[in-house]
């Protein structure tokens, strides 16, 4: 009794994290198509954080981003290098979240307005959003590329570890 | 334990592995992408850090929220940074003295929409050139023998958060339209139709021509 319902748990924990892994990579494939499609006014919306005084580092910035994002998106639906890409997703969307953040503490300072009402494009490739949802957004994703690292969910994969006699 | 140090080590090497690919990958996409970006070259004739920005992107905000309380520095700002550039900014009281001045049928005077083309086809100052300085090549063979023989260059974009227009006029300049007669329109379209001024929709002088804010 108890083992059928352990296995019931495993199997839809097992179809959560395949759904998940569904989920995240249609979200990056459609914020990297998103911007890959219109590089220049991505290129505009990274400008905003003046994170570089160099063009070089800004343009590769702007055209890599969408573009890693893409391939990123397309391995996991397929179940290529599962792992591998949700942590270096998860090391993408960290420091990105911290950027949109502080960007957002300028604006509300600037205005003086309620936090969550700080409404702007941050360049996600998803237009003009409320800080707060985005933020939110941003923690759901990253809690499911970490979530991913638990190995489960390996149905539908075309190889799930890259480098296959060393992973489990 | 030990296993588990392996397994976390596998992850990092397939992780620092899917990077080296995906910055491969991009790099590649960008370059063979029509739309990809030139690596070197400086998209921002007036500066990556722009001091207009910081105040633009809270007036912008502003601007949704009904509130006006930047909008009055931001001129100063923007008008400090054409002047620094050593450009004239004009107000909307002298873009629409120029609009109906009659020299306007007869290329005189110019409007040109720095805006890209999408924006463009959707709304433009009626007889405005279309002019994308991100993408100068495909505007310059139409606008380049009109800003030459013009008098009076008036160049906009959306406004607000938008240094387009400035960066259209240094680009102008520098193939070498005389300054002088270069004047931004720091207004831009959105100034323009909240004041329920004509636009053109769709390519220029076809005729379609409306005002948004009636």
């Amino acid at each position: 009794m108890r083992s059928g319902q352990s296995s019931r748990s495993c199997r839809f924990l097992d179809a959560f994290t395949v759904l998940a892994r569904w989920v995240l990579g249609a979200v990056f494939l459609y914020m990297g198509i998103n911007k890959a499609l219109h590089p220049v006014e991505f290129l505009k919306l990274v400008r905003q954080y003046d994170i570089t005084q160099d063009v070089l580092v800004l343009n590769s910035i702007a055209a890599v981003l969408p573009w890693f994002e893409t391939f990123c998106g397309l391995l996991l639906p397929v179940g290529v290098a599962v792992r591998g890409t949700a942590l270096t997703l998860a090391m993408i969307l960290a420091p990105l979240t911290l950027l949109v953040l502080h960007r957002a503490l300028l604006l509300q300072a600037a205005q003086n307005i309620p936090f969550c009402t700080v409404n702007f494009d941050c360049g996600c490739g998803v237009g003009k959003e409320f800080i707060c949802r985005k933020l939110l957004l941003n923690l759901v994703l990253f809690v499911l590329c970490l979530w991913l690292l638990t190995g489960r969910g390996r149905q539908f994969s075309l190889r799930f570890s890259l480098l296959k006699p060393l992973l489990p | 334990m030990a296993n588990c140090g392996c397994i976390v080590g596998s992850i990092l090497r397939e992780a620092a592995l899917v990077a080296a690919i995906g910055v491969a990958f991009a790099f590649v996409g960008n370059q063979i992408s029509p739309r990809g970006l030139a690596l070197a070259r400086n998209y921002f004739p007036t500066g990556i850090t722009n001091m207009v920005r910081a105040v633009v992107g809270a007036d912008s905000l502003a601007g949704a929220l009904g509130i006006n309380s930047t909008t009055s520095s931001l001129a100063q700002q923007l008008a400090a940074q054409m002047r620094q550039n050593g450009l004239q900014l004009i107000a909307r009281r002298e873009a629409v003295q120029l609009f109906y001045d009659s020299h306007l049928k007869n290329n005189a005077i110019v409007f040109i929409d720095a805006r890209n083309e999408s924006q463009y086809q959707e709304a433009h100052i009626p007889g405005a050139y279309e002019f994308d300085p991100y993408h100068p090549e495909t505007s310059f063979p139409t606008v380049l023998p009109v800003c030459r023989t013009a008098e009076k260059i008036v160049i906009y974009c959306s406004g607000g958060n938008c240094d387009d227009s400035e960066s259209a006029a240094l680009l102008l300049r520098d193939v070498g339209i005389a300054n002088g007669k270069i004047f931004v329109y720091g207004g831009g379209i959105t100034e323009w139709t909240n004041n329920g001024l004509p636009v053109e929709t769709g390519a220029r002088n076809i005729g379609n021509t409306q005002s948004l804010n009636q």
